[in-house]
């Protein structure tokens, strides 16, 4: 028996299912392939699948699918999944306001990777991010994909509100938040297209897959793309 | 129909209903009634249908004027409801008359109290649920001066039900929780899970709907507390780098990157959600098979209520 993928119980309403210990585009491409085969296969008693960047989480409701049967069928998808390529993600070029007020952390970020700010915006601006999955609260985007270059630590006290749309990196990771939050990562720019919407389906632009670069502009160029939809910048 | 003003907001006040599954893979919790039982038997006591809107009242303080005639029921936690200053029997539907003071004003037992109404209340609905989120912009805590609707203005003549008290649950200070060790729990010492397993734990005064922090001895790690961020299960107790557990509720964040030593029971949910800051907890171990019975039990517990409910008319 391979080691890999194991599943693990959580909780009684949720299994999780683990692939490989680590951060890699390929790991999370076989969790997603197991996100849609259970998806397709459509089985009775799921509740809800929910990838994230190696493990694969699946709530289920206990009256109306035996625990055992659960296993057998995350089993057979397992077998599926082999097969099965998650889609194309798309690209999204979100216009996104670097330093000042929009990202405090700017300067303290350069300080600390001794390039100069500019440096800083070139590269992450340059960056083709790529979403792993999206969770925490409320359409947050773990983004993949970080040069090793701009590797800072967490903000020893994280700050309890950042606003929506602030764009940071931290630990390896980069990410979008979507709406106002607390947040340990440094902040180092921002883009105002909306990233949320609690009243239209989906409620969150993106999906794991997509890629997105956080494109350099003015911040009136910025402040005009206010209140848009991501989907305007594919 | 306008059915309430608020006249005082309290201190959390919110509507909600059975919540929003499905949502999860966008980041937004499920949420929903944190007591299933009482708000479910507080609808049914109504004439509505168990996943209704309801009113949770987490702690004292809210006063309501009554804007129409209206049908109500108050379950859950004892926070000593009144009606224009008199006892507000409670489990029992309650014939309120326009111009009526709904008060709770301090808390015997429990933490959340439920209001029912007949027609349900009507507030808006985000992603399919009146259940309000405040951090993901969906819906508020009560306001002063607010005025709450229901969704249907009949009021049905039938007689005012109630709840045997034999079947009314009960919520000691003092218990433990039932709990199914993992998904992490490799990542703890044999000393860190006995420490765990054998030690009270007290609710801190940071314990909402998102979650409760907890005190009590720490738990020893084995490879430190950070894990590649995954989904967390409605229940999870997580252990960061202090050692002391957090357990994730209702609104709880979908995903997190901390061990995860254990996942309360489904079926230990309801008094988890009558526990108060200062309370003390302890965890048991249990099997799978064991949470799914004890759930079963929990829906008869439910059923049985429904049937005594239904046979009064």
């Amino acid at each position: 028996m391979p080691e890999w993928p194991k599943i693990r119980p959580s909780g009684d309403c949720a299994v999780l299912v683990e692939f490989e210990n680590r951060i890699d585009p390929q790991i999370n491409r076989s969790v997603r392939s197991l996100a849609l085969a259970i998806e397709i296969e459509r089985i009775p008693g799921i509740q809800e699948v929910l990838p994230a960047y190696r493990a694969l989480m699946i709530t289920y409701v206990p009256f109306e699918i035996e625990y055992q049967l659960l296993l057998e069928k995350i089993e057979f998808c397992m077998e599926r999944a082999r097969t099965i390529d998650p889609p194309p993600g798309r690209f999204f070029r979100l216009p996104t306001v670097y330093g000042s007020a929009h990202g405090p952390d700017l300067q303290r970020v350069s300080e600390i990777v001794h390039l100069s700010p500019e440096g800083v915006i070139r590269i992450f601006s340059e960056t083709r991010f790529m979403v792993y999955f999206i969770g925490f609260i409320c359409g947050l985007a773990y983004l993949g994909g970080l040069p090793e270059i701009l590797r800072v630590p967490r903000l020893a006290t994280p700050r309890t509100l950042v606003p929506g749309g602030s764009v940071g990196l931290a630990g390896g990771q980069a990410n979008a938040i979507a709406t106002d939050q607390p947040s340990g990562f440094n902040y180092i720019g921002r883009t105002f297209v909306s990233l949320y919407n609690p009243h239209v389906l989906p409620p969150v632009p993106f999906a794991a897959g997509d890629e997105i670069q956080f494109v350099p502009v003015s911040e009136e160029e910025a402040l005009r793309a206010r209140g848009q939809r991501a989907e305007d910048f594919l | 129909m306008k059915a309430f003003e608020v006249v005082h907001p309290g201190v959390h006040s919110t509507v909600h209903d059975l919540g929003r599954p499905g949502f999860m893979k966008y980041g937004i919790p499920v949420s929903g009634v944190a007591d299933q039982f009482s708000s479910r038997a507080g609808n049914l006591l109504v004439g509505n249908t168990p996943g209704a809107a309801i009113l949770e009242i987490a702690l004292f303080r809210l006063e309501l004027l009554a804007l129409n005639e209206l049908v109500i029921a108050v379950t859950g936690g004892n926070l000593s409801p009144t009606v224009n200053g008199n006892p507000l029997p409670m489990w029992q539907a309650f014939s309120l008359k326009k111009g009526d003071r709904v008060a709770f004003r301090t808390r015997k037992q429990g933490l959340r109290a439920y209001l029912a109404v007949q027609g349900g209340f009507s507030s808006q609905k985000f992603l399919g649920s009146r259940s309000v989120f405040v951090r993901g912009l969906m819906g508020n805590v009560l306001k002063a001066g607010e005025v709450l609707e229901t969704e249907s203005s009949v009021i049905k003549s039938s007689p005012l039900k109630k709840l045997p008290r034999e079947l009314i649950p009960n919520f000691p200070a003092k218990n433990s929780l039932r709990v199914i060790l993992g998904p992490q729990e490799d990542r703890f010492s044999q000393k860190g899970i006995e420490t765990f397993l054998s030690s009270e734990y007290r609710v801190s005064p940071q314990a909402d709907r998102m979650g409760y922090r907890l005190h009590g001895p720490t738990i020893e790690h084995l490879r430190g507390a950070d894990i590649i961020s995954e989904p967390i299960a409605r229940g999870a107790i997580q252990v960061p780098g202090d050692g002391l557990p957090i357990l994730l509720l209702w609104d709880a964040p979908v995903s997190g990157g901390y061990t995860k030593i254990a996942n309360v029971i489904s079926a230990d949910l309801d008094w988890v959600a009558q526990v108060m800051p200062g309370d003390s907890l302890r965890f048991k171990a249990v099997t799978i098979q064991e949470a799914h019975q004890a759930l079963q039990e929990e829906r008869a517990r439910f059923e049985q209520a429904q049937r005594v409910i239904e046979e009064q008319g």
